[in-house]
């Protein structure tokens, strides 16, 4: 669920690194190169990038409405593609069969069949709707902080790859440790973070 | 410590967050004082899990319903598990945020802010940037409190305090409460 929801999950993270130059311009050329495109791949995945976060359907970004204030606001779009295994496996069996009977041969060679079933799977490939994740994400550059909205690892990994690749910044997770040395910071116990161990809590 | 190590070694810290959060909340009928900045109310509401990770085979219990069934989250802490996630609500002031907050990675499910205000049928631009500053100024508000309250735990995790007197309060708090 996006973030104009009424429930939504969020990850938090901090942004490590600078941006040389103007920061601005770094983040335009980030968004619109990492925005939406289709790719050609043998794998699942059949699109992927930056897309409005009001509008799936645009990666353009015209007049930079990726801005709203501080916050650069975007979702990521993953569109992938999967022939269900069944499908596949009944097409995969007929198409074996007719090839046999054609060649005479009593049985294909792993190279043969392996052959087959790929180019099954990419003529079933354009006959399957893609499945289409959106996965908003805001940053605020001000306090240098990303609200991503989702937890799923597939799904943050995917995130934080193409972050990393569209500005160079890299993202680390605020786990409790992480955001409480931040909380502590210049506080004159905070180095006693570091020594803790767990508790027993039980009585 | 690098990233997987801190995962590793330090996800107590999210758990034993909860756990003494659940205890502050339920002694003081949900009010929590921060010592020199604000009064909070936190409320631990209808789902709860608990685990024992800090071992090689965690065993994991999950309650659902509503304060009677949570107090079997009780005999849980008993045992020696702490709370991974649980459902609360916080309230600073007028706004009442409620959410899904994990231990282990800090994160916030089904996070709901108060509702803004309604923008205009014609939802102009600037309606739309509005109404996309007024939630994440929510989000970030709720965030903040709950910051507020992790900053508050690990000031008196730290401080000899802990061994002292929170520490026992809590486990006389898990005897008594469980029985």
């Amino acid at each position: 669920m996006g973030f104009a929801s009424r429930s939504v999950s969020i990850m938090r993270y901090r942004v490590k690194g600078e941006i040389e130059g103007s920061f601005w311009e770094a983040v335009e050329a980030g968004v619109k190169g990492g925005a939406f495109r289709e790719v050609q791949t043998s794998g699942d995945e059949v699109g992927m990038g930056w897309a409005s976060i009001d509008d799936f359907t645009d990666g353009q970004f015209s007049g930079a409405s990726y801005l709203r204030g501080n916050y650069v606001a975007m979702s990521l779009r993953i569109d992938t593609v999967r022939v269900p295994p069944r499908i596949l496996e009944i097409q995969l069996k007929k198409e074996s069969r007719k090839k046999l009977e054609e060649s005479g041969q009593r049985r294909l060679s792993s190279a043969q069949r392996r052959e087959l079933k790929e180019n099954l799977k990419e003529s079933l490939r354009r006959q399957v709707f893609p499945s289409i994740q959106i996965y908003d994400l805001i940053w605020d550059t001000a306090r240098a902080v990303i609200y991503f909205g989702s937890h799923a690892v597939k799904a943050r990994e995917r995130m934080e790859a193409h972050f990393k690749k569209c500005f160079g910044l890299t993202l680390v997770p605020l786990l409790p440790y992480i955001r409480g040395e931040e909380l502590l910071e210049g506080k004159t116990e905070g180095h006693l973070l570091e020594k803790l161990k767990p508790c027993v809590m039980a009585p | 410590m690098d990233f997987l190590d801190i995962l590793r070694e330090k996800a107590f810290l999210g758990r034993e967050f909860l756990t003494w959060l659940w205890f502050k909340s339920d002694r003081t009928g949900g009010r929590i004082e921060i010592p020199g900045k604000k009064v909070v109310e936190v409320l631990f509401l209808d789902r709860m899990t608990l685990d024992l990770s800090d071992v090689d085979t965690p065993q994991t219990v999950t309650l659902k319903g509503e304060h009677s069934e949570l107090r079997e989250g009780l005999a849980a802490l008993k045992e020696g598990k702490k709370i991974e996630e649980a459902r609360i609500s916080v309230r600073a002031g007028d706004n009442d945020f409620t959410m899904m907050l994990k231990g282990t990675w800090f994160s916030f499910g089904s996070f709901r802010t108060p509702p803004i205000l309604p923008t205009g049928e014609a939802e102009a631009e600037e309606d739309v940037e509005g109404s996309f500053l007024e939630k994440t100024y929510l989000i970030e508000e709720g965030m903040e409190i709950v910051d507020e309250l992790f900053e508050y735990f690990l000031k008196v995790r730290i401080s000899d305090d802990w061994e002292a007197s929170e520490l026992p309060s809590l486990r006389r708090w898990i005897s008594t409460a469980s029985d």
